[in-house]
């Protein structure tokens, strides 16, 4: 047994130094990055073990999940997340029942009308409106609602894009070029400041509700163009030849179209949503109380000023922990939808 | 592509359905019947000014601006807890009053002719409730404790800011050299003061107190009397809802008057017995509201000033929990003082 040991420490030693060590001149270069690393690592340890103090972390937890939701009715909130959670982690490990593995899209489809209905309230919960939202629940729910709305209008345009019919073909190409001109953070200052100042006094939307607005708004233009790209690579001859078989335009485009090009442009759709869910912070300097707005509002609190390194760190790892999430789950759904040999052979 | 015109035509019908339901207008009422009717004052408030409003570890609102709030719901409501807070940013504030999307907005807004004015923001301001200005923030140890002292030493401020002219308006007009280091923003302006790069370090007197309460030795730090600037901070509300704007102005000065009469939250019912069983007491008696009927005059109910006062306490109550001196940002009350103890905060007669 120790010589096992012995040799494998051998030849990973050999290993090393063949990588790392093999001349004088790549020696120095790994000595001195190994340096800078442990340098890095030394002062990042001792910073977390001396200087920091992570009470505005711990005490604050339920703020940085929930914003003002009322302190009561904070298992609503808690609920969604935690059913989108386990639906996450039932779509990458779970299936082996095929019952489940066929519902899964539905429960995915549940989730948003159980969440505005645990976040809204009314038949029989207490009512709560948009504004106590706040939090990773605020950042999620504009997340979602973003992009779901931006992908069948990104959809639309793309096909617009496309089409033969010319003032179609024109607004939606300006409309998509217009968007992709503009800054994101002008088309949300649009949004929160100047719609309801075009809005006629009586009606209002809510806060949240326009920066969905404006968020799909810009989304689905860029939606569009990633969509285009799928779209342009279906050779034609794919719709000649559904048009020898008898499908009408709508077939077309529902069963020969539109799936194969979600399917090529997913990685980039992919890269959309990671996107969005890290603009969303660009509305804590528009007043809404999204993840980073908690964040914000924490530090004004006397008890905890001046404690930005902490509260940042934090705020950094809880985005990257939910971009990971996503970042898997997409490419779980990739693996799934790639045309592999076994789908020939059934066909 | 059919499915395109019927979707068009769909937007097209939309648009028409939303046109016609905008032309529904809201009666003119004054938003202070709004308030009452909806039971729920929502007021603006910033949520990230360390002693003005920030939010506490279970979610509530705290500070100055939000106890002025309180005080408001306390006069209109009778209920100080019936309250909306909607954190607002410097950009938005304005328009959120304009479109309704708030009744008032309590939010470190300074007082100026061009926001009162009806060709500039068009709001009104309710009376000052915080006396900001610039000020100087030096360490204890240094021994330097006005202006004069400051002679020919160097001082850190914020770059291409009023700040950065006012302490040279201050230094010109006492005809005094001095050294200003400039830096980009405040945090860095902190920094060079903690450096040591400069004797004293300038900006308003509320942010000096919040930067110094994150220092490692707050009680090192001393903030000068001098006051180079006024900043008069006022809670606002549309300038055309003459009502809601005089309920607020008499909301506030009952809270200066209280404080001047020394009634407090916790002696406020010893006084209205004391004014209903003394009638010669007549000013303390329409004060409470027993007599004269002040309070409907502007919309509230006789007992406004009781209401408020046992809720939120008075001025002084207000200013000590949350900038006084065991505070966590303490600011020395200053011009905030009472017009008899030195300051400049004077209510007009309740009559």
């Amino acid at each position: 047994m120790f010589n096992i040991n012995s040799d494998s420490i051998n030849t990973l030693f050999q290993k090393v130094r063949k990588l790392l060590f093999s001349n004088l001149f790549n020696t120095v270069l790994s000595l001195v990055i190994l340096l800078i690393i442990s340098l890095v690592f030394f002062n990042i340890y001792k910073w977390f073990s001396l200087n920091s103090s992570w009470e505005v972390v711990t005490t604050n937890l339920p703020l940085y999940a929930f914003g003002s939701f009322p302190t009561d009715q904070q298992w609503r909130p808690a609920t969604w997340m935690i059913c989108l959670l386990f639906i996450s982690l039932l779509t990458l490990f779970g299936p082996k029942w095929k019952w489940l593995r066929k519902n899964l899209l539905l429960a995915w489809i549940i989730t948003i009308p159980l969440g505005l209905y645990l976040l809204y309230g009314g038949f029989g919960l207490s009512p709560i409106m948009s504004r106590q939202w706040g939090g990773l629940t605020l950042t999620l729910l504009l997340t979602i609602f973003s992009a779901l709305l931006s992908l069948p209008l990104g959809i639309i345009l793309a096909l617009c894009r496309q089409s033969s019919l010319p003032l179609i073909q024109k607004s939606s190409s300006i409309y998509i070029d217009v968007m992709r001109a503009i800054p994101l953070i002008s088309v949300l200052f649009f949004g929160q400041l100047l719609i309801p100042l075009f809005l006629p006094v009586g009606i209002e939307i809510d806060r949240v509700w326009r920066a969905i607005f404006a968020f799909t708004l810009f989304l689905s233009a860029y939606i569009a163009e990633d969509l285009r790209g799928g779209l342009q690579s279906i050779p034609n001859t794919q719709i000649e030849s559904a048009n020898s078989l008898g499908l009408n335009q709508v077939q077309i485009i529902r069963f020969i179209l539109v799936p194969q090009a979600l399917r090529i442009a997913l990685p980039s759709l992919t890269n959309q949503a990671i996107g969005l869910f890290q603009n969303t912070s660009l509305m804590a300097i528009l007043g809404l109380v999204e993840l980073l707005g908690v964040g914000r509002s924490i530090l004004a609190n006397p008890e905890f000023i001046g404690q930005y390194i902490e509260v940042y760190v934090w705020l950094a790892s809880v985005y990257w922990m939910v971009c990971t999430i996503m970042a898997v789950l997409a490419r779980h759904l990739e693996q799934r939808m790639t045309i592999n040999k076994t789908n020939f052979q059934k066909l | 592509m059919k499915i395109m015109r019927r979707f068009v035509s769909g937007i097209v019908g939309l648009t028409m359905l939303l046109t016609g339901c905008a032309t529904t207008n809201q009666a003119n009422n004054s938003r202070l019947d709004l308030i009452k009717k909806r039971n729920e004052l929502i007021c603006g408030v910033s949520g990230k000014i360390p002693g003005f409003s920030f939010l506490e570890s279970d979610g509530s609102y705290k500070g100055l601006d939000v106890d002025i709030c309180k005080a408001f719901a306390a006069a209109f409501i009778g209920d100080a807890k019936k309250i909306q807070f909607r954190p607002l940013t410097a950009a938005e504030r304005f328009t959120a009053i304009k479109t309704g999307e708030i009744d008032l907005l309590s939010r470190n807004t300074t007082f100026t002719l061009s926001r009162d004015s009806s060709e500039g923001n068009g709001l009104s301001f309710a009376p000052v409730v915080f006396h900001d200005g610039q000020g100087l923030m030096v360490k204890q140890e240094s021994g330097l404790n006005n202006l004069e002292d400051l002679a020919n030493k160097s001082i850190c401020v914020g770059s291409g800011t009023t700040t950065e002219q006012n302490i040279n308006d201050a230094f010109e007009s006492a005809s005094l050299p001095y050294t200003p280091i400039k830096y980009q923003d405040l945090n860095q302006v902190v920094a060079g003061y903690l450096q040591g790069r400069c004797s004293a370090m300038t900006s308003d007197r509320s942010q000096l107190a919040a930067a110094r309460s994150g220092f490692k030795d707050p009680l090192d730090h001393i903030i000068l009397d001098d006051v180079l600037s006024k900043e008069p901070l006022a809670p606002a509300s549309d300038g055309q809802d003459q009502k809601l704007g005089d309920a607020m102005r008499w909301v506030i000065f009952a809270l200066i008057s209280a404080e001047e009469q020394g009634i407090t939250k916790s002696n406020i019912y010893e006084k209205v017995q004391l004014a209903k069983n003394n009638p010669e007491l007549k000013p303390l008696r329409r004060f409470l509201g027993i007599d004269g009927g002040l309070g409907e005059k502007i919309g509230l109910s006789n007992d406004f000033v009781v209401k408020v006062i046992s809720s939120t306490g008075n001025y002084g109550e207000i200013y000590e929990r949350n900038l006084g001196k065991n505070s966590e940002v303490p600011i020395p009350r200053g011009l905030n003082e009472l017009y008899t103890k030195g300051g400049i905060h004077i209510s007009p007669p309740f009559n």
